[in-house]
């Protein structure tokens, strides 16, 4: 029973009104205290009792849920009261469902052709490229090698020969006419007739 | 005994700890909810006969009520004031009722208040008078925009204070205030004008 200044009846607002509103009041409360019928309760009860044998007889006799040919038993569905724990859940369907796509979509993307990169081209003079070799700084000096001396043999120097006066000079040490033309190369003289053909004075000065 | 069997009896024995697990929490239920119907099944009856103001159809709202209660009845241990929570559902059921039913000519509760309403030191007359004023405070009553007659109809009740009231309605203890204020002076203008027309 709750007291007079907790209840809202009571607290009078407008004197004027008080003795209309004690009236209605007087009927209000009547109302509000009037006794419950006999055996209400055991009505209510039975009533709860069916109610709770319909729920669970139609489980009962469902072949598929029944006790004795159920084999695997099921969770019971969790009830997500709590707001926090639905919130929880949504983010953790969010996270899956965006990270499973991002996962898609890294593995699908097209390979990107691999770019060419063109390495200066360092300018042979010799021939030969440098077949992609970066050219380096060269920062020390490297050792100087001479070029290796080469020893090349004195060669006799024949000064060349007329021909016609080789013909002639032949001519004159073996008498012959002279023959215009092509002749056979002189043979070398032997030592003994060049010697003494040396002293001969040169003909036609 | 296989992998296999020993598998299939191990989901065999979850299956047996889970229907006694079931049985012992129905149980323990059904325990809660009859000791809730003999604890409010009363002051449940009081409030849907303010409204409905028939005996039989108040009767089957608070059975309505528990029945709404039995479905719901996982979540009865998450419930602070279940006074406070069988209340409201029988307010909501009494207002369905309501909503669908034909407007009650005064006459008919005229005669319903004559057959419940105390009759200590009154004579067949006095009692029947009574009825009649009683009646006729109702029919006001009816008058009242729903949000001021609802409040007007709860405040009357001892159990129930402004912030029950308040909890039952949806509403803010300003609300309630505020809302029986306004629904006192306007009973005081209708009783005063069915004075003056008397």
């Amino acid at each position: 029973m709750k007291s007079a200044a907790q209840n809202p009846f009571d607290s009078p607002s407008d004197p004027g009104a008080s003795s209309d509103s004690s009236a209605f009041e007087e009927t209000l409360r009547l109302i509000a205290r009037l006794p419950a019928p006999e055996g209400i309760e055991e009505r209510v009860q039975s009533r709860l009792r069916t109610g709770s044998l319909t729920t669970s007889g139609k489980a009962a006799s469902c072949p598929a849920v029944s006790s004795k040919a159920r084999i695997l038993h099921w969770p019971k569905a969790q009830q997500l009261e709590s707001a926090w724990a639905r919130m929880a859940v949504a983010a953790a369907i969010v996270f899956v469902v965006a990270g499973g796509g991002w996962c898609i979509y890294s593995r699908i993307q097209p390979v990107q052709p691999q770019v060419a990169v063109a390495l200066p081209r360092v300018g042979a003079r010799g021939g030969f490229s440098s077949a992609g070799a970066m050219r380096t700084p060269q920062t020390l000096n490297g050792p100087l090698v001479a070029p290796a001396a080469v020893v090349v043999a004195p060669q006799k120097v024949t000064p060349a020969v007329n021909p016609a006066k080789q013909a002639r000079r032949a001519q004159f040490h073996r008498g012959k006419p002279a023959s215009t033309g092509a002749t056979a190369p002189a043979k070398p003289d032997t030592p003994a007739k060049s010697a003494a053909a040396q002293p001969v004075a040169p003909v036609g000065r | 005994m296989s992998a296999g069997q020993a598998v299939f009896s191990g989901w065999m024995e979850i299956a047996d700890k889970a229907e006694f697990g079931e049985a012992a929490c129905q149980y323990a239920d059904e325990a809660a909810l009859a000791g809730l119907v003999s604890q409010y099944t009363g002051t449940l009856y009081r409030v849907a006969y303010s409204v409905l103001r028939n005996s039989a159809d108040a009767e089957d709202a608070v059975q309505e009520a528990f029945l709404r209660v039995l479905r719901h009845r996982e979540t009865l241990h998450e419930v602070r004031d279940q006074r406070v929570w069988l209340i409201r559902i029988v307010w909501n059921v009494v207002l369905d009722r309501k909503r669908r039913a034909k407007t009650r000519p005064e006459t008919d509760d005229v005669a319903e208040l004559a057959r419940v309403l105390p009759a200590a030191g009154l004579s067949a007359e006095e009692r029947a008078a009574a009825a009649q004023h009683h009646a006729h405070v109702l029919g006001c009553v009816e008058q009242l925009p729903a949000k001021e007659r609802q409040v007007l109809l709860l405040s009357a009740f001892e159990e129930l204070n402004s912030v029950e009231i308040a909890a039952v309605l949806g509403i803010t203890e300003s609300s309630v205030r505020s809302r029986l204020f306004r629904a006192r002076n306007l009973m005081a203008g209708l009783l005063n004008h069915a004075r003056s027309l008397r």
